[in-house]
């Protein structure tokens, strides 16, 4: 199909391309109770091709783009007008020029996964296996879970020589975790495995069902006021996301971010921890075959790397390192107890916690945290967080423990003072 | 002019296929259907320093789902490469897919049991309509007409930072075919937006106003004429200052009422939740959940917006459900498979992100009607509160019914005046029927907004509309 792709292009008249091509096979499993209530397999194949178009406006010299996507079933003739579709549209995308990527052909990189030793059947077994595990109570239970295991392979071919492609697995889901007594409540939960890491899976089941059953404990709002609020779990990633996204070239270059490496990003008078957040590379090549690697990100409160792909890089006059989600944070040195000993409010759960990149807001309304006065601990629940990490960034704690999750690896928790809440 | 949405030739070409698969295996399963798709959607972005123009991943796609029962369990399989020659290829896919039961389920587990499904004869060939095409439109009158607005809207001061605007379009066409079945639809809808931002040193404010209609590039002609009032807006939010939390009388614009009713009680009727028993709104069927001034509708036949089509991804007719009337709960939202499992009829709810993923109960277009009070009296019954304005984002909490929103600018009234403070962003929170029992007053105009996708959960994204009149009630704001 690469090749019919290549014929197209050339008949077209498009010179510059990157080909993406993923083929993916999965299985999902979807349950009501420990009732299998629908089984799918889905096996697709789809191709989204960018092309480039150099032109001159107004005496300089500009690079547009445009992204096309090519269907199995597209015949050579249709392929030949959607591509010059895109061409078409490329030559009024007046961006200035940049230089793209170029590479060599590559060998295939197999997924060194201990998901890819494994039929699709088999890691979905197991992951059905490890995720009821621990369903094994009469009060709070499993609701309902949803469980796909995919096998993806990948290869990106562009006009400057780059041919690239490897293999990517994943076991990932959610499940709604319900307990009925003294009232009847549930609580949402996903996860997301590059690894048939199924322990994890029966860890976190485990501390979910705990989790329900403390909601189930919880009735009152917390009152109104400004808290030291602990953040913890999922929303660390969230949470931290801001500065990964701050650095990204295509903020700076549209000036909604002002980082520049050197920058103090939590400001220049510091009193909790300074952060040191590294970029994880979760595939081996960036959607335009930037080979990706594992860098910096922050270090002790310093910006040390702006990462993007090749448009805002030039215009940066950085290098280009494709785009990261996924990240690695130092710990603090104080344990969990420790941050626990001053009166606290611990968001465990939210409806739906937010973080605006834009502009530093976070919160959400609560489903679930524990309140602690000085003197006793108490589950609440309702109210909302209403803060922004530019008035809490100077003197964030965060814990020694660790968490791991998809994308996030770092501190378990994080202690934030004086964030206003919304409660009664 | 208006012209009609064309079949596409994917749709036509393979239709002889499909049959020929249906046919096939048919003889093997008692229930088959094959539901179709050939979508192709278009983004086009402008801001002061980037232009993008590209194929949406969510909503361009080409492929089908089969989906099977054996009289008891079903089954699906997604794919997207068909023709006479591979029909083996697709039944063997079928099969490996109907037989992973056997493979994944640990001891002690089963399958959900259903009935046979039994389908009335339907066919049925429709198509929506539209002034301007944007296909023929154009690339480069499209982006020059963005640019115009882009332009117009930093052209109002220097403090702007950017001015984002974009327009996106789906133009589909969906073929379904059953042993009792063969229904065919072309779609088109186009939305617009744009998006002011000003920086308040580290900190950006931002203001986001949406379009959308059932048709073509025509929706772009209204967002030059507000360009410059959203940039003012955007330029008073650098004054805004942080909400005093509280319960407060508050005035809400239709696209709040609109996400109150799609966030807030909506997705708490979406019927598969009540199969699972996640869903409280299912013990209050015939209670008043609402003021009596609240009637509420969802239905892809229930107005003309981008969620209005003739069948849904299951087969059924589009419906107009009356969810709430007059305050009371009459009735659910409810896909094929749930409505199997209630005993009830489904309610054409059953809708895919796309033929690779599953059909969940999903909301259409999603509305209160109107009353006969006006924005004006609204807030001159108020002697403290806010007018809420331009909803963010939202979630679900069917169970607990629970409200989150989202809102960016809340605007103080003081002894029914609006007293010029801003403030932002808002967060809404509250018991759902406590709020929709607050509700006194509704103007008579409704309006809709159909810029927005629903997510079930995190994932599963469907073009949906939301709206209805502006609504006084009270609302607890953080």
């Amino acid at each position: 199909m690469i090749e019919q792709i290549k014929k197209a292009l050339q008949a077209a008249g498009i010179a510059e391309y990157t080909i993406n091509e993923t083929r993916t096979e999965s299985v999902e499993c979807f349950f009501i109770r420990r009732k299998l209530d629908l089984k799918r397999r889905a096996e697709l194949c789809e191709y989204a091709v960018t092309v480039f178009w150099p032109f001159e406006k107004d005496g300089k010299r500009m690079l547009g783009s445009s992204l096309a996507r090519i269907h199995p079933e597209m015949t050579q003739t249709e392929m030949e007008a959607v591509l010059a579709s895109a061409c078409h549209a490329a030559s009024f995308v007046a961006n200035p020029w940049y230089e793209l990527p170029s590479g060599t052909q590559q060998p295939h990189l197999p997924s060194l996964s201990t998901l890819a030793g494994h039929s699709l059947e088999e890691n979905m077994k197991a992951m059905v296996e490890a995720l009821f595990a621990g369903d094994t109570n009469q009060d709070v239970f499993l609701n309902s879970a949803e469980i796909f295991v995919k096998r993806m392979l990948r290869r990106i071919v562009s006009a400057r020589g780059i041919d690239v492609s490897f293999e990517t697995c994943e076991a990932a889901g959610e499940y709604v975790v319900q307990c009925t007594a003294p009232q009847d409540v549930e609580t949402y939960h996903s996860f997301s495995y590059r690894e048939a890491d199924t322990d994890s899976l029966r860890r976190e089941v485990k501390e979910a069902l705990e989790t329900t059953r403390a909601r189930a404990q919880a009735t009152q709002a917390p009152a109104g006021g400004e808290y030291r609020i602990l953040l913890s779990g999922e929303q660390m990633r969230i949470f931290l996301n801001y500065y990964v996204k701050r650095a990204e070239s295509g903020m700076i270059y549209q000036e909604y971010s002002g980082y520049q490496t050197g920058t103090a990003v939590q400001g220049d008078a510091v009193r909790g921890d300074r952060l040191t957040i590294g970029l994880k590379a979760r595939e081996p090549y960036s959607a335009e075959g930037i080979p990706m690697k594992d860098r910096p990100l922050l270090e002790n409160g310093i910006l040390r790397t702006i990462h993007g792909g090749s448009r805002f890089a030039y215009y940066l006059g950085i290098e280009p390192t494709g785009n990261y989600d996924s990240i690695v944070v130092s710990t603090g040195e104080k344990p969990l107890a420790k941050l626990k000993q001053e009166p606290y409010l611990h968001i465990v759960s939210f409806s739906d916690f937010q973080m605006d990149a834009f502009s530093g807001h976070f919160g959400g309304e609560i489903r679930l945290a524990f309140l602690y006065d000085g003197e006793r601990v108490r589950p609440v629940t309702g109210g909302s967080v209403n803060g922004s990490i530019l008035k809490v960034q100077e003197r964030m704690i965060f814990s020694k423990e660790r968490y791991q999750n998809g994308r996030y690896e770092g501190p378990f928790a994080v202690a934030l003072e004086g964030v206003p809440v919304a409660g009664v | 002019m208006k012209q009609s949405v064309q079949e596409s030739e994917f749709i036509r070409q393979k239709k002889p296929a499909l049959k020929k698969l249906l046919a096939r295996l048919s003889g093997q399963y008692p229930y088959v259907s094959i539901l179709a798709e050939d979508s192709r959607a278009k983004l086009y972005e402008v801001s002061r320093k980037n232009t993008t123009v590209s194929e949406d991943g969510i909503l361009s796609n080409r492929g089908c789902v089969v989906r099977v029962s054996d009289g008891k369990h079903y089954t699906e399989y997604s794919f997207n490469q068909i023709s006479e020659e591979n029909l083996d290829e697709v039944c063997d896919g079928v099969a490996e897919a109907a037989a992973l039961s056997e493979g994944v389920l640990p001891d002690g587990f089963e399958e959900s049991e259903y009935a046979l499904l039994s389908e009335e004869p339907l066919v049925f060939d429709g198509s929506t309509e539209y002034e301007t095409d944007p296909e023929a439109l154009g690339d480069d009158v499209i982006l020059e007409q963005l640019r115009a607005v882009r332009d117009k809207g930093l052209a109002v001061s220097g403090k702007l930072l950017n001015c984002g605007v974009r327009c996106n379009y789906q133009k589909y066409s969906k073929l379904f075919l059953s042993k009792e079945r063969e229904l065919t639809q072309n779609v088109l809808w186009m939305t617009g937006s744009m998006v002011l931002a000003a920086a308040r040193g580290d900190e950006i404010k931002d203001y986001f106003r949406g379009y959308s209609n059932l048709g073509g590039a025509e929706v772009l002609r209204q967002m030059a004429g507000e360009v410059e009032e959203c940039a003012n807006i955007t330029l008073e939010l650098l004054d805004s200052q942080p909400m005093i939390p509280g319960e407060y009388d508050c005035v809400c614009t239709p696209e709040v009422t609109g996400m109150i009713v799609h966030e807030a009680f909506g997705h708490g009727v979406e019927m598969d939740m009540f199969v699972k028993k996640r869903a409280q709104a299912e013990q209050f069927v015939g209670e008043y959940v609402a003021s009596e001034l609240v009637t509420m509708h969802d239905g892809a036949a229930a107005g003309r917006e981008t969620a209005t089509w003739f069948f849904d991804d299951e087969g059924t007719r589009a419906g107009d459900t009356v969810v709430i009337e007059k305050g009371i709960l009459k009735q659910g939202l409810c896909d094929l498979q749930a409505a199997q499992a209630l005993r009830t009829k489904p309610t054409g709810n059953g809708r895919r992100e796309s033929y690779k993923r599953k059909a969940y109960t999903r909301m259409t277009n999603t509305f209160f009607e109107g009353g006969n009070s006006t924005k004006e009296e609204m807030i001159a019954s108020i002697s403290y509160g806010f007018l809420l304005e331009n909803a963010s984002s939202g979630m679900e909490d069917p169970k607990n019914w629970g409200i989150q929103c989202m809102v960016n600018v809340a605007r103080e009234i003081r002894d029914g005046r609006l007293t010029g403070r801003v403030f932002s962003p808002i967060v809404l929170t509250g018991y759902v029927p406590d709020l929709l029992k607050s509700i006194t007053m509704m103007s008579g105009e409704v309006t809709m907004d159909g810029g927005g996708f629903c997510g079930k959960g995190y994932k599963e994204w469907v073009k949906v509309s939301a709206g209805g009149p502006y609504i006084k009630a009270r609302i607890r704001l953080g």
